[in-house]
């Protein structure tokens, strides 16, 4: 096969999900150089950004770029937007306003104990069960669950339902849409119900009692919009931090220098932290639609056409990052885009950060070295991670 | 050395206080100022104030040397 022909397979086969992502990183760095805007066939076919800047520049541009009629590719079970991030402004704005206040830094510190404390529990019992256990079924799973369970206000007898939902809505999608609509209709109706018992009881100090009681342009929330928040809150909650710790633990499991630097140098798990997120980022890609016709290095994009900004690839961009396909637990310069940028930034990033960071430092507190068990087990994703130790 | 915070590219993100927490401060919907008092940055901050103008993923912190 000609040199040129394989390039036009890699962009024209080009997907981020399921077992696409087992070898993703080479795509990422063939794309980059020599097909930097592309596209690909799959999902009705989409246009993808695999550089830092122009995934940094469209971001910035939400006048060209919008994110109806979602920002997931494809969607997550249902065709409804999901609020605040399936919204444009003028409107975006006062929807992502309600939930601000709640995802600061400094009320996010008063979850820094019951995360520690949660971590601790998970990672005891785990190394109770012995060599070989499921660090992500008894650990990476476990921790965002519970940790956003307690503060949405869902009740923990509920907890064992959460996994399997998440895994049809997000993980089946693409090879069973229907799988994830049911399950969407599921959690929908789930918060339907959940709703109406919190709106006969009083103030709870939760988030979904929080929402329930906001005021956006002199009125209450619909229903439609309270079960979209909600909906949102949980397929983005639970799924990608857990992925984040998880992927961490994979790398941690396979590069033991690494491992026992952290070990002996605890100061560097915030850096690792990041580098896990770049590198591995539960999110590869996000999806927008052009509202006009716009051109990227060269490349016409019309207007209605699909974009994928293509954030895992951008962050392994050679012309930002110095050696950027390694893992460098010490890397300081270092402004990845696995969060995204702009008006649609991951709201829940400073939740996200602190239950990845504090999940790895006490994981490494309480497992002595541990190591792959099962080497055909893939970086991506939140399927099982058996650990030898 | 001076610093600021363009409140048109700050997303919230949070980082600057990772690097800088005696510079900048997060307000009450999350997003980074400069401390008062801090616009003009002490000798031994400034490496802080840097790493802080480095790893700001919307690019909103600027530093002007005199």
């Amino acid at each position: 096969m000609s040199e040129r022909k394989k390039q036009q397979d890699v962009a024209r086969n080009f997907d981020f999900h399921g077992p696409a992502l087992d070898n993703i990183f080479n795509d990422y760095a063939e794309l980059r150089a020599k097909c930097p805007v592309g596209r690909s066939e799959k999902y009705g076919g989409f246009w993808f950004l695999t550089k830092s800047e122009d995934i940094f520049a469209a971001e910035q541009d939400p006048e060209t770029f919008s994110v109806a009629p979602s920002m997931l590719l494809p969607a997550f079970g249902t065709d409804d937007p999901l609020i605040p991030i399936d919204i444009d402004p003028p409107k975006h704005q006062d929807y992502r306003r309600i939930l601000l206040p709640l995802f600061t830094p400094q009320v996010l510190k008063k979850l820094e104990d019951p995360i520690r404390q949660t971590a601790r529990d998970l990672a005891k019992a785990f190394v109770e069960r012995g060599s070989g256990a499921d660090a992500s079924y008894m650990f990476a799973r476990p921790l965002p669950t519970i940790i956003f369970s307690r503060l949405a206000g869902y009740p923990d007898k509920d907890w064992p339902k959460f996994d399997a939902w998440v895994d049809d809505i997000i993980y089946h999608r693409v090879e069973d849409p229907e799988r994830s609509r049911r399950a969407a209709n599921e959690v929908i109706a789930y918060f339907d119900n959940l709703l109406a018992s919190w709106q006969d009881e009083g103030e709870s100090n939760t988030l979904i009692d929080y929402i329930l009681r906001a005021d956006i342009d002199g009125r209450r929330l619909t229903q439609a919009e309270l079960r979209s928040y909600c909906y949102l809150l949980f397929v983005a909650g639970l799924d990608t931090t857990a992925w984040a710790i998880r992927s961490g633990l994979w790398f941690l499991a396979r590069n033991l220098e690494d491992q026992r630097k952290l070990r002996a140098r605890p100061e560097l798990i915030p850096y690792a932290c990041e580098e896990f997120l770049r590198t591995l980022s539960p999110v590869q890609a996000m999806a927008r639609t052009c509202l006009k016709d716009t051109v990227i290095r060269d490349q016409e994009i019309k207007k209605g056409d699909r974009v994928a900004l293509v954030f895992g690839a951008g962050n392994r961009d050679e012309e930002v990052y110095p050696n950027p396909d390694k893992v460098d637990v010490e890397r300081v310069e270092n402004r990845h885009l696995a969060f995204g940028a702009g008006i649609h930034r991951c709201l829940g990033s400073n939740l996200g950060r602190r239950e990845l960071l504090v999940g790895i430092e006490e994981f490494l507190n309480i497992v002595p070295e541990f190591k792959a068990a099962d080497l055909s087990q893939q970086w991506h994703g939140v399927s099982s991670l058996n650990l030898e130790f | 050395m001076k610093v600021t915070v363009d409140p048109d590219r700050c997303q919230g993100h949070a980082r600057c206080i990772f690097f800088a927490r005696e510079i900048f401060e997060i307000d009450e919907d999350g997003y980074a100022k400069v401390r008062p008092g801090f616009e003009e940055v002490p000798l031994d901050l400034q490496p802080s104030a840097e790493k802080a103008c480095a790893n700001c993923p919307e690019r909103a912190i600027s530093i002007a040397r005199e």
